[in-house]
């Protein structure tokens, strides 16, 4: 018994470690995308604080080059607007009577959009995610969709009063329904893991026809409205299914440098989702 | 003595972690080699620290750059175990029963040094992968990225270690 004793005492910091690894690794697997506590990620206050210091600092890096973009954003909604302008002025010539059918009020839009900024991307590995500075007191919610200027982002995961956590299309784990530009047939969207700019265009039919560079757009989607850029073809890949093909595509949106975004708030999420659980209950 | 020593480690940890998720996370050599740094607070305890503390601080170390990089348990499960093993990799490259005191650094013995981090960081990286890999397999890339970001890392650690830790600091 002493002996027994002795040697539990001589040994007990591998208890300690073995303990503090089955925590550890309880950790790793109970990890489930859509059920994590907020307080374990980079949405709780104090990580979302450090982000949100370092990225006011960074963001002066980028200040240059954003108003460039912003410029030429707003040089090209100019231009629609002038044709869009001179389109209706056309039409008032032409028809006298317009002015009796224009509503009195404006109808209301089913998508707005809540801007918000990247504090935080990791890719360093394959397992990544995007800190944003809005948050629940902004009007996020989980499952909004994300888009920058130039395409899909990713999907809001988790949320705290005022930063939320995003998985962006560079996560093994996102998934996404697609089509190419040009005709009717839904794809899913994944990425493989290997390169940060391209990612895969999967369970397409054999018989797709397509070219390089094809716009890969959003369809059915609960989360996205249609016809958002994801990317753009840019071969054919290897497919794990001989029935379907599978496409890489660059993605529109540039990982490396992605500040400025979007957060989709859909008017009607609720209402839909609430109607199709009740479909999937019978 | 000892509490300027752990007062000295507290503020390594401290910088070690903003530097590894403000900085080094966001390095992304060819996009393969990521500096894995915060394991070199491990390298630096001293040698005949309580292995409770040297364990449970691991743990801690990890447990934080998780919660800041969103992967829940990776890096507290590698940088335990290195922690626990940490005292058996230094019985290889240290002769024991030496002095309690004595930190490793460059200064005090090259050739030690340098196996010891090479083993450390090679050590915690491939637990790093695996345990990554376990939901997300794919053996040549994750063999690239250990061997990349491991020789990313000694490089840094010895740079590091030759810099901020000077000669008279190794008498205490």
């Amino acid at each position: 018994m002493k002996n027994l004793l002795n040697f539990i005492i001589r040994n007990s910091h591998w208890l300690v470690a073995i303990v503090l690894i089955v925590i550890s690794f309880y950790l790793v697997f109970s990890h489930n995308s859509y059920q994590r506590s907020v307080y374990l990620t980079s949405a709780n206050s104090v990580t979302g604080w450090f982000y949100e210091t370092s990225g006011k600092a960074t963001s002066f890096l980028h200040l240059s080059s954003n108003n460039k973009l912003l410029l030429e954003r707003n040089a090209q909604l100019e231009e629609e607007l002038y044709a869009l302008k001179s389109y209706l002025a056309n039409n008032r010539a032409d028809t006298l009577a317009l002015s009796a059918f224009v509503n009195d009020s404006i109808p209301v839009s089913q998508f707005s959009f809540i801007p918000a900024e990247v504090i935080n991307i990791s890719f360093a590995g394959p397992h990544n995610f995007m800190t944003i500075n809005k948050g629940a007191d902004h009007g996020v919610k989980p499952d909004m969709g994300v888009v920058s200027q130039s395409g899909v982002v990713g999907v809001v995961l988790n949320v705290s009063r005022k930063f939320s956590v995003i998985i962006p299309i560079i996560n093994p784990k996102f998934r996404l329904s697609a089509r190419l530009k040009n005709s009717d047939n839904t794809g899913s969207v994944s990425w493989d893991g290997k390169d940060i700019n391209i990612a895969q265009i999967g369970e397409l039919p054999k018989h797709e026809v397509f070219q390089t560079g094809d716009t890969v757009v959003t369809s059915f989607s609960r989360i996205f409205p249609k016809d958002i850029a994801i990317g753009y073809v840019t071969e054919q890949t290897l497919s794990k299914d001989d029935n379907f093909n599978t496409l890489n595509m660059r993605m529109a949106t540039d990982f490396y440098s992605v500040r400025d975004i979007l957060v989709i708030d859909d008017e009607y999420y609720e209402e839909q989702k609430k109607l199709e659980e009740t479909a999937g209950g019978i | 003595m000892k509490a300027i020593s752990i007062f000295k480690e507290i503020l390594l940890f401290a910088i070690l972690v903003l530097l590894q998720v403000l900085l080094f996370n966001r390095i992304s050599v060819f996009g393969w080699a990521t500096p894995i740094l915060y394991i070199f607070f491990l390298i630096k305890l001293p040698y005949g620290r309580n292995r409770f503390y040297v364990i449970i601080s691991g743990f801690l170390l990890g447990l934080i750059i998780d919660i800041f990089l969103n992967t829940p348990g990776m890096n507290a499960a590698a940088t335990t175990i290195v922690a626990t093993l940490r005292g058996v990799i230094l019985n290889l490259f240290y002769p024991k029963n030496e002095y309690e005191n004595l930190v490793p650094g460059i200064h005090v013995s090259v050739a030690a040094f340098i196996k010891f981090v090479v083993t450390m960081v090679l050590f915690h990286q491939v637990l790093l992968f695996f345990i990554e890999a376990f939901s997300f397999f794919n053996l040549t890339s994750t063999l690239i990225r250990i061997g990349t970001s491991s020789l990313l890392t000694i490089v840094l650690i010895l740079a590091l270690d030759s810099l901020l830790f000077r000669k008279e600091k190794i008498s205490n």
